[in-house]
């Protein structure tokens, strides 16, 4: 029941990290990210890789799975590399023709990729430990507090629910109507782009007209059972934090604080 | 005061964009008492649904009125309480389904009335019990059969424990095994739990188990009475095209052709006995 697209890429365990409340993951996810900018050193940016990896190896995750996760970017991280090395500024270590290379552009582009591999990999880690609907349950309580500046906390929250509720329904739908439409005779597979792109009209008409229908329907029926936005409204599920989400936390401010002290350390002690 | 629903002289007219008005239901006076089984017969466009709808204020009447445990559907104040004790199952299983996980569904009226946290829970295992779909409660309802989708959705309606549950043709679009399942529901329901059943069906066989058959014809009610006197009543029924159940109308040919067979026949087994007595 589990391997389905509803779960997104979550990866069920029973982990340290599976057991983390979304908020706490959420939010160190941030400060993760921010602390990838913060550093510069090699020996930060060891620090910030040897981390991603105890804390995949603490959810137990597959090694392959973290390799798939950067593979969707791997052009980029190739020519932010690439970029790098052959515009960096400074003393030329190899010259052919008009192209450079730079002690200072292998830095800088390592440094470039590695920041983009580490992004990659902590989101990752997000959400092969966290399923969607703990994701949502997790963004609509952390954007609560934001309510009174506007921001529709309850109302995204909804939304992702519905999505994620319907989504296996409407591809179920589009397999049927493609099917039908097969049976009549569409031709989905010749042709080049655009006369393909056409071809799938037949398809998305159909689909659209019965997602309106769908629409309607489920929200007399959300109506009928007093639905009435996000006042007054309780859950079932309540997020608490645990003594594991402390934890994590203080693991997270030592990470910082390691890096700040790499960083400007050396300044502190000029003073 | 003593009915569940109790509608008086209630007219409802639609009115579209381009300001076409539809008399979809016209004079209608109606009331249901409580821990009745009441079945709404009639042909496509015959107002049924419209019918339904008011009794649980998701429309108001245009004239009438239509009262809900004595309180006024059409009272903005009162619309809460009147969706809570009067259900709501529709046709289309998925499209009444909120959440991505049985039990977040079945939880979802609870969480909309602010039900405390640790209330909710219980509420929402019993409600599963009550359909006997507890085993099910943390899958994902699109791996669920139709018959299952729906004693999902009879479930969320349960959990906010209402007096009345209004059905618009739960059976239209499942196989005959989940009609069945469903069917059973709604009887157990009514002879368990005592909820009253308002249950909309094009199915002769399905409205038979009602204690009371309510044909309705371009927005206005023709015929009411037990089964049997609805049923027995073939001609009526024929001409109000609708089927009346196998049996009434073979008892109804027969009568016809001079034997003599006694009146309201509807089941199958009432026929085989007037027509072979030693069985
Ligand atoms: N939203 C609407 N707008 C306009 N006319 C409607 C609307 N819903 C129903 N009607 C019309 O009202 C009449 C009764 O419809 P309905 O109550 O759905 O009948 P039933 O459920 O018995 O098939 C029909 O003639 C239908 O066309
Ligand atoms: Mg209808």
């Amino acid at each position: 029941m589990l391997n389905d697209i509803t779960l997104g890429q979550y990866y069920p365990g029973n982990s340290f990290l599976h057991k983390l409340d979304p908020r706490t993951k959420i939010l160190a996810t941030f400060f993760f990210m921010a602390a990838v900018f913060i550093a510069e050193s090699a020996l930060s940016y060891g620090i910030l890789l040897a981390f991603v990896f105890i804390v995949a190896f603490m959810a137990k995750l597959p090694w392959k799975m973290l390799l798939k996760s950067i593979k969707p970017l791997w052009v980029i991280i190739i020519l932010t590399l690439g970029i790098h090395i052959f515009t960096g500024q400074g003393e030329p270590l190899w010259q052919w023709k008009m192209f450079t290379v730079t002690r200072e552009g292998i830095v800088l582009g390592v440094k470039m990729s590695l920041r983009l591999i580490l992004l990659l990999l902590i989101s990752s880690l997000l959400t092969f430990t966290t399923s969607p609907i703990v994701l949502t349950d997790g963004i609509e309580s952390l954007l609560t507090p934001f309510k009174k500046i506007g921001v529709p906390a309850h109302e995204l929250a909804m939304m992702m629910t519905i999505a994620l509720r319907f989504i296996p329904t409407l591809l179920e739908e589009t397999d049927r109507i493609m099917k039908a439409q097969s049976a009549r005779g569409a031709d989905f597979s010749s042709g080049n782009l655009i006369q393909r792109a056409k071809n799938m009209l037949p398809i998305l008409i159909p689909l659209f007209i019965s997602s309106f229908r769908r629409a309607d329907e489920l929200a007399m029926a959300m109506e009928a059972r007093c639905y009435r936005g996000g006042k007054g409204r309780t859950r079932m599920h309540q997020l608490v934090y645990g003594s594991r989400d402390g934890v994590a936390a203080c693991g997270m401010a030592v990470l910082i604080l390691v890096l700040c002290i790499l960083k400007w350390g050396g300044t502190l002690w000029a003073i | 005061m003593d009915s569940i629903i109790s509608v008086q002289n209630l007219t409802h007219t639609y009115t579209d964009g381009q300001n076409n008005s539809v008399k979809a239901l016209d004079g209608i006076n109606l009331s249901i008492a409580p821990g009745e089984f009441v079945a709404i017969i009639g042909t496509n466009g015959s107002g049924k649904s419209t019918l339904a709808r008011h009794f649980n204020a998701l429309l108001t009447p245009t004239e009438g009125i239509c009262l809900v445990n004595g309180l006024d559907t059409s009272k903005e104040e009162n619309m809460w309480q009147v969706r809570q004790t009067v259900g709501m199952v529709f046709q289309n299983p998925d499209n009444q389904i909120v959440a991505a996980i049985v039990e977040e569904d079945v939880a979802f009226g609870l969480e909309n009335i602010g039900v405390p946290s640790e209330q909710i829970r219980p509420r929402v295992e019993a409600a599963l019990a009550a359909v006997n779909m507890s085993a099910y409660a943390q899958q994902a309802p699109h791996r669920l059969s139709g018959g299952q989708k729906q004693r999902i959705a009879i479930a969320g309606v349960m959990a906010l424990e209402p007096k009345c549950i209004v059905f618009d043709e739960p059976t239209a679009m499942l196989d005959p095994k989940g009609r069945k399942e469903i069917v059973s529901t709604v009887v157990k329901l009514n002879k368990e739990k005592h909820i009253t059943i308002v249950y909309i069906t094009h199915k002769m066989e399905e409205a038979i188990l009602a204690d009371r058959i309510v044909a309705m014809e371009k927005g206005k009610i023709v015929m009411m009475g037990t089964p049997a006197e609805v049923f027995s009543q073939v001609e009526l029924m024929n001409k109000l095209g609708l089927e009346a159940p196998l049996a009434a109308e073979v008892a109804f040919h027969l009568n016809k052709a001079g034997h003599k067979l006694p009146a309201n026949i509807i089941t199958h087994k009432e026929l085989c006995k007037a027509l072979c007595p030693s069985m």
